[in-house]
């Protein structure tokens, strides 16, 4: 790709920016939140992305980097008084540390082991942080002091899908993507040609932890309480699952399209339908897996609309 | 040719390898001379492919040495031994298949070689072994010779000094066949070390200066084309006792 | 064996060793252990409850073990299956009583309706979903029956809400001493399990669709070329696999709360019992089974907050074994 390319993909993320940074100023904090929440589901596929789509090595618990950044984030503005701010650097280094420590036995694991391992890892630190009261408060949960701060949310939320957004971009250009690819198509040949595949997975697996520790800091408080359950729910891995694979895995713009539109008509359509609008996500990663593994952007593809492979 | 042996590219000293008891490379000696093109034969299961497994890290040897510009390479990971400058082609290729034809390149370009022209080698070798046209083509959309092609340049990748080829010839048509082996002569005249297990006996007899012959794990015989084709341990190893 | 692959072996029995001590080294710091005979008779009561427990675990292990052994796929929605096979036990239990008879069908009795209805859902679940993805990426059927699974969780949820339900099933002791008991259901289960499982085994040794399903285990393409119809027996194994997961459920059910969540949990026992038997392999999914489930009840029975931390101890194993040894304590090396 030129750099003109380049460009003009800034550009249109500039102008995509300057929309976003003037549109809380226009809404109440009902659409402000909406928008908010958006913006944290385009942050999480984008993370889900980085380590399943790129490299293959499909996460069904990646909530726990999520919920371990709530946490640490709730714990400190909670019960240490800390402004909330500084509390989702904290955050991050708690998602990355979890990440190192989870990610350097279970990355050795290859395909469904690898996914169940992640799961069992999501499901133990649910666990862990329930009965670890003296530090989490247990299954009663955490109540933020309650203030209003749709607005300070709203741009923090902003300013960590950018850099998400950034971030996967250069992933998604770059040699370093690229690797990581290899690794998802054969990791035995990316090793022979060259890729230390150890180092790239554990770089992968947390660069793919940091931003969803951080966009569950801002969640904890936004939303004032936040329980194990709710934190560490199996279903917002599948969501980001879902969303990723709906949009096209691998892809930058597949999971921020996939993420907005999922978003869009869960809240929209199938919240009037609880119980069914779940039984429908099960459907529907069905149908993507089976029909669409390469998402919307693979309909793209085939169409001729856009083109074949990241890095052209 | 001058009347000095040749110098030797890689040494391996008594490379041994046991799967469960049956033992794959058994003391395995080879020097293959640098610059040249050194053909390595066998029987099917002579410890061929092992070989090549422990000679780029795939497998760690149980004992002996592999000797390449005087470093011992027994133990490495694959990705030290490829920063040597050593790569291989697979028995079977094992290109990316859902990445195009272009990242497969990239993808083995150096790290230390700025991205540009890393970009620029593989469209260099992409015109080299006439893939441009599938440039932005999923690898795995390749016939099966394309494929093959495709491994060879991205083997190119990193200019390494040494390729190892394990079976070029399986499986590709003719004509696909005489431009392989040419480009397999343009490397040699680059000063490139190449090493070649086939099973087509022209390609090894008629290409390769120096030919190594493997059997039960362990080299029974080395020379050139003609002394090999006389030698009867090799006689009987593939064909039996008469 | 190679010297690599028998410290392997004696590293998986010290991991093994390390696994079981620790409820116990827990238990003495938290003062959960004391030093008196009573406490010893709960002990082995304790055990006890595992090993009957296993035989249960032992059932749906086999189920899953069986569908990877043939297909290599891993069933993500098995657990779920178990659950299923749950409801529909409660439901078959409670439809008499609904409809004013005013008695209850015996669980036991209900799996002649629940396995067929089991064993055609894994049939059609193969037959739709997964009989195409054989063979290819093997993150497709992952997906898809991780999807498959959430949309059972959430049908279940839809009808029957998240509340917890169990069936009351000769809920009282049976003494074998005066201080060591365990419950009825309990005994019937194991044994019920235990029938079943045998039941399953003499199939596979003895039927010749059993002896095509093995066949194809060990090789596709050469069951295929002795005329085995392949796609029939991934159609088979699935069902059977189903019936065996719903028969799980049905003897869940008698013993334990289940609610449409639980279902998670049960896939990752599953999942840890293959992995610790070695995948595939019918004696070793039993014998992991053992294992993992009087590990649970030593766990349950002297760390504090046991029963929260019983999960732990299936993840421990999951990802312990395969680090170690990821074939397995009687798996053979994968090439």
């Amino acid at each position: 790709m030129t750099s003109r390319e380049h460009l003009r993909y800034l550009a249109y993320l500039g102008a995509f920016l300057v929309f976003l940074a003037v549109l809380p100023f226009q809404i109440g904090v009902y659409y402000r939140s909406f928008v908010m929440f958006t913006m944290m589901w385009v942050v999480l596929a984008l993370s889900w992305n980085i380590i399943s789509g790129y490299t293959g090595y499909i996460s069904f618990g990646h909530v726990v980097f999520y919920g371990v950044g709530s946490y640490a984030s709730a714990i400190l503005v909670a019960d240490h008084g800390w402004p909330w701010i500084p509390t989702l650097l904290v955050g991050a280094v708690v998602g990355l540390a979890v990440a190192i420590l989870i990610g350097y036995p279970v990355l050795r694991l290859k395909g469904p082991y690898f996914a169940i391992a992640m799961l069992g890892a999501a499901e133990g630190t649910r666990v862990l942080v329930t009965v670890w009261d003296s530090l989490t408060h247990g299954g009663l949960g955490i109540n933020l002091p309650n203030v209003e701060n749709s607005m300070e949310t709203y741009f923090a939320m902003l300013a960590l899908m950018v850099v998400t957004i950034l971030v996967s971009y250069w992933v998604g250009h770059s040699r370093f993507g690229i690797r990581l690819n290899a690794i998802r198509e054969d990791e035995l040949a990316a090793e022979a040609l060259g890729v230390n595949t150890t180092l790239y997975k554990m770089a992968a697996f947390s660069l793919s932890a940091v931003f969803p520790a951080i966009a569950g800091g801002i969640q904890a408080n936004k939303t004032l309480y936040i329980n194990p359950d709710g934190e560490f729910l199996l279903l917002i891995t599948i969501t980001m699952t879902l969303m990723t694979m709906f949009g096209g895995k691998g892809t930058v713009i597949g999971p921020i399209v996939g993420a907005i539109l999922l978003y869009l008509f869960q809240e929209v359509v199938w919240v009037k339908f609880p119980f069914f609008h779940l039984i429908m996500f099960g459907a529907f990663l069905i149908l993507v897996a089976r029909f669409m593994p390469r998402g919307i952007v693979g309909l793209f593809i085939a169409r001729g609309w856009a083109r074949k492979g990241m890095v052209h | 040719m001058g009347a000095q042996p040749p110098e030797i590219a890689l040494d391996i000293r008594d490379l041994r390898k046991n799967f469960g008891g049956i033992r794959a490379v058994d003391g395995c000696s080879l020097a293959f001379p640098r610059g040249q093109i050194s053909g390595l034969i066998g029987p099917n299961g002579s410890g061929k492919t092992t070989t090549f497994n422990l000679l780029t890290g795939v497998i760690a040897p149980d004992s002996g040495a592999i000797y390449y510009n005087g470093d011992n390479l027994a133990g490495l990971k694959p990705y030290q031994v490829f920063r040597k400058g050593i790569t291989r082609t697979f028995q079977i290729t094992r290109i990316y298949r859902e990445m195009t034809v272009f990242e497969n390149m990239l993808s083995a370009s150096r790290l230390s070689v700025p991205e540009r022209q890393g970009r620029a080698r593989a469209e260099e070798l992409m015109a080299f072994v006439n893939l441009t046209h599938l440039r932005d083509e999923y690898g795995g959309n390749l016939s099966y010779g394309q494929q093959k092609l495709l491994e060879f340049a991205r083997a190119l990748m990193p200019d390494p000094d040494v390729i190892l080829l394990d079976e070029p010839a399986a499986g590709i048509n003719r004509t696909l066949l005489a431009d392989l082996l040419t480009h397999i002569h343009r490397l040699q005249g680059m000063g490139k070390t190449i090493v070649i297990i086939e099973h087509d006996m022209n390609v090894i007899m008629n290409h390769c200066a120096k030919i190594f012959v493997m059997d039960y794990g362990l080299k029974i015989a080395e020379g050139p084309a003609q002394e090999i084709q006389r030698n009867e341990q090799v006689i009987t190893a593939y064909f039996g006792h008469r | 064996m190679e010297q690599a692959e028998i410290r392997r072996v004696y590293l998986l029995g010290a991991f093994i060793v390390a696994a079981f001590a620790t409820p116990f080294a827990v238990g003495a710091w938290s003062g959960n252990i004391f030093y008196d005979r009573q406490w010893l008779m709960d002990l082995i009561t304790v055990c006890l409850n595992g090993l009957l427990q296993g035989g249960v675990y032992a059932m749906y292990g086999v189920g899953l073990t069986l569908i990877f052994g043939v297909m290599r796929i891993i069933n993500v929605a098995h657990g779920e299956i178990v659950m299923l096979g749950a409801y529909l036990t409660w439901v078959l239990f409670n439809a008499p009583e609904y409809l004013g008879l005013g008695w209850h069908l015996d669980p036991l009795l209900t799996m002649v309706i629940t396995l067929p209805i089991a064993f055609a859902l894994g049939f059609a679940i193969q037959k739709v979903l997964l009989n195409a993805v054989v063979g290819g990426p093997e993150l497709t059927p992952l997906l898809i029956t991780f999807g498959v699974g959430i949309a059972m969780i959430n049908l279940v949820e839809w009808i029957f809400t998240t509340d917890y339900h169990t069936i009351p099933y000769q809920p009282d002791a049976f003494h074998i001493t005066e201080t060591i008991f365990v419950g009825k259901n309990k005994i019937i289960s194991f044994a019920m399990a235990l029938a079943i499982s045998l039941g399953v085994f003499l199939f596979l040794k003895l039927h010749r669709l059993g002896k095509a399903i093995r066949a194809t285990a060990q090789n596709p393409e050469v069951a295929m070329v002795c005329g085995i119809d392949v796609q029939r027996i991934y159609l088979v194994t699935f069902g059977l696999g189903a019936a065996l997961a719903s028969a799980g459920g049905a003897l869940v059910s008698i013993q334990f709360g289940f609610n449409p969540e639980t279902g998670v949990q049960y896939t990752v026992v599953a999942f840890a019992i293959i992995v610790l038997g070695g995948r595939g392999h019918y004696l070793g999914a039993m014998l992991g089974a053992v294992l993992l489930a009087v590990l649970e009840n030593l766990v349950s029975f002297m760390v504090p907050n046991g029963s929260a931390m019983v999960e732990m101890a299936a993840y421990t194993m999951i990802v312990g074994v395969l680090l170690i040894r990821p074939q397995g304590l009687l798996g053979v090396k994968e090439t």
